[in-house]
């Protein structure tokens, strides 16, 4: 046996070499392809600096601009008296006073930071998944009761709903989602895509719930029951959050799943992270770089979950 | 206040058919410790947690203090209320405190406020002699004192009767001790009790009558005195043989 503790340096000397030399053989391959990495184009694409060209809303007449400093106020009044005034930078007035305007004229211009395409992606990812992963708790909730439920009805209908999901591939119900679905219900893309998602982990999250539930001993509800509490007094207080700590461990691992398989949706035209990913590469060229950071956003983001339901163990622990 | 006629309770496994119970006929009145021994099978826990309704059983009745169990209004929620039971593996929730082991069934079943749950759990803790530990949870505890902790989270519901289910029969030989003299005193108190153990010296001191069940069957029944010392039937002859 090694003492591990006393050679410790050792390993994580081996573990940086090893890692270093992962890096070294991946820039190796990539000069070999020829690839010329262009890092500079990707902070465009979270955050980047423009002028906002403001338009005229209506068909009119600038009746003034007035000067304060920096801004000016353009007002423009429409033939039926209608007035319409905007602030945009001196420099970028674009108009005179008396001038006549069609609609969709350019009345001047304000610079601005905008949201780029890749936090826009990522933020549909997050409360993609956010909701379906809480659409898909209830469910799964639900569906695991009825697994475990002595009626032949419920348990039925819940395990012919688990095999169903866990037996069809994610992407083909996300499709039959939409496209029948959707469809027969006039949903719409995002709601299609949620509904999927939460369906598709309602399922996974049953199983998880239906072993936690089974793996609380019996005795455990046979002492609830003895003091007059009910069946579903000793599921609510007793069983569930017994079963509830159990399923943590697995249940953070669906939920890590589910951020990842949210990626899926952007072929119902969704622009998620991946999708955002895939845009931002036809206009920057860019595609080492654009899938190396957003694989990275995913990892930030299931880290960061992961993080949490590791601090929530370590306080439900506090009864061990 | 408890009595059972003809009670049969048969399990089904692999083919074949086991009773349980079988055909068992008594009456315990009230303020009564009845203590029921056998050798292991006998169905002696399979009475007793019929007595509660934890099992359902075949054919015969319960009656409980006019409560009749087979009628199909009995709401078998309010019997369990009036039924302790204290299990073997103690079975305390082990996500609550000792204290809010003991409040918790008083407060969603018992309807009390927690304050009142809160002093009475604290009252009993005292009075089975574990009142510093409220606080901890039962995964800290000694099993002994997991059982008292158990015994007066049966006691706070205000049971007419306490089941015992082999209550001794998970501890420790040196804490074996503790839990029976609690459940002297309840007896002293004039607690109904119905005991199913193997400590043949708390049985012989507390009991006002011993049943002595094999294969499902009540074979004998008497005082202590004559159970221990004249037994009549051959089985308890060689049952206390056995283990004496």
């Amino acid at each position: 046996m090694y003492s591990t503790s006393k050679d410790n340096w050792k390993w994580q000397l081996l573990l940086a070499g090893i890692l270093i030399c992962i890096v070294v053989s991946m820039v190796v391959a990539t000069k070999r392809v020829d690839y010329t990495w262009h890092w500079e184009r990707v902070p465009g694409y979270f955050f980047y600096h423009s002028e906002e060209l403001e338009k005229a809303p209506f068909d009119g007449q600038v009746t003034a601009i007035t000067q304060q400093g920096e801004l000016s106020t353009v007002t423009v009044k429409a033939e039926d008296g209608e007035l319409f005034s905007i602030e945009v930078e001196t420099a970028g007035v674009k108009v005179s006073t008396g001038e006549e305007l069609f609609e969709g004229d350019i009345l001047g211009s304000n610079p601005g930071w905008h949201i780029g395409p890749l936090v826009k992606g990522l933020w549909t990812t997050i409360w993609i998944s956010f909701l379906s992963g809480i659409l898909g708790m209830i469910l799964g909730l639900v569906t695991g009761l009825c697994r475990v439920s002595k009626n032949p009805t419920l348990r039925g209908l819940s395990i012919i709903y688990i095999e169903i999901i866990r037996g069809t591939p994610l992407l083909v119900q996300i499709f039959i989602f939409y496209f029948f679905v959707g469809t027969v219900l006039n949903l719409d893309r995002l709601v299609a895509g949620v509904c999927a998602l939460a369906i598709f982990s309602g399922a996974y999250v049953a199983e998880i719930i239906r072993a936690g539930i089974q793996s609380i001993p019996k005795g455990q509800s046979e002492a609830a029951r003895s003091l007059g509490m009910n069946s579903f007094q000793t599921m609510v207080y007793i069983v569930l959050p017994q079963a509830f700590k159990r399923t943590l461990p697995p249940l953070a691992g669906q939920f890590i799943s589910l951020i990842k398989d949210s990626s899926l949706v952007s072929v119902i035209a969704i622009t998620d992270l991946s999708k955002a990913g895939r845009e931002v590469i036809t206009s920057s060229f860019a595609t080492f770089e654009v899938w190396f950071v957003v694989a990275a956003l995913y990892l930030a983001v299931t880290s960061v979950l992961s993080q949490f339901i590791f601090w929530v163990e370590r306080r439900l622990s506090v009864s061990d | 206040m408890i009595k059972t006629s003809h009670l049969l309770k048969i399990f089904n496994g692999r083919g074949q058919t086991v009773r349980a119970v079988d055909d068992v006929s008594t009456e315990i009145a009230r303020g009564e410790v009845v203590v029921v021994i056998g050798p292991s099978g006998s169905g002696k826990s399979t009475f007793l947690r019929c007595l509660n309704g934890l099992e359902e059983f075949d054919a015969g009745n319960i009656i409980i203090d006019g409560v009749d169990f087979a009628d199909r209004r009995t709401d078998i929620n309010q019997v369990r209320r009036e039924v302790g039971m204290v299990f073997q593996q103690f079975n305390l929730f082990p996500h609550k405190t000792v204290l809010e082991n003991i409040t918790l069934a008083q407060t969603i079943v018992r309807k009390r406020s927690p304050a009142e749950a809160e002093s009475k759990g604290r009252a009993l803790l005292a009075k089975v002699g574990i009142a510093e530990k409220e606080a901890e949870y039962p995964s800290r505890l000694s099993g002994g004192q997991q059982q008292r902790v158990a015994i007066a989270r049966a006691l706070a519901m205000d049971p007419k009767v306490i089941l015992f289910d082999e209550p001794t029969s998970a501890l420790d030989p040196e804490m074996v001790g503790e839990v029976l003299d609690v459940m002297k005193q309840l007896a002293r108190e004039g607690m109904t009790m119905v005991v199913v153990t193997h400590e043949m010296g708390f049985a012989r001191e507390v009991a006002d009558r011993i049943l002595f069940m094999d294969q499902g069957r009540i074979v004998e029944e008497g005082t202590p005195e004559s159970f221990f010392t004249t037994p009549r039937e051959e089985r308890t002859k060689l049952f206390l043989n056995q283990i004496l």
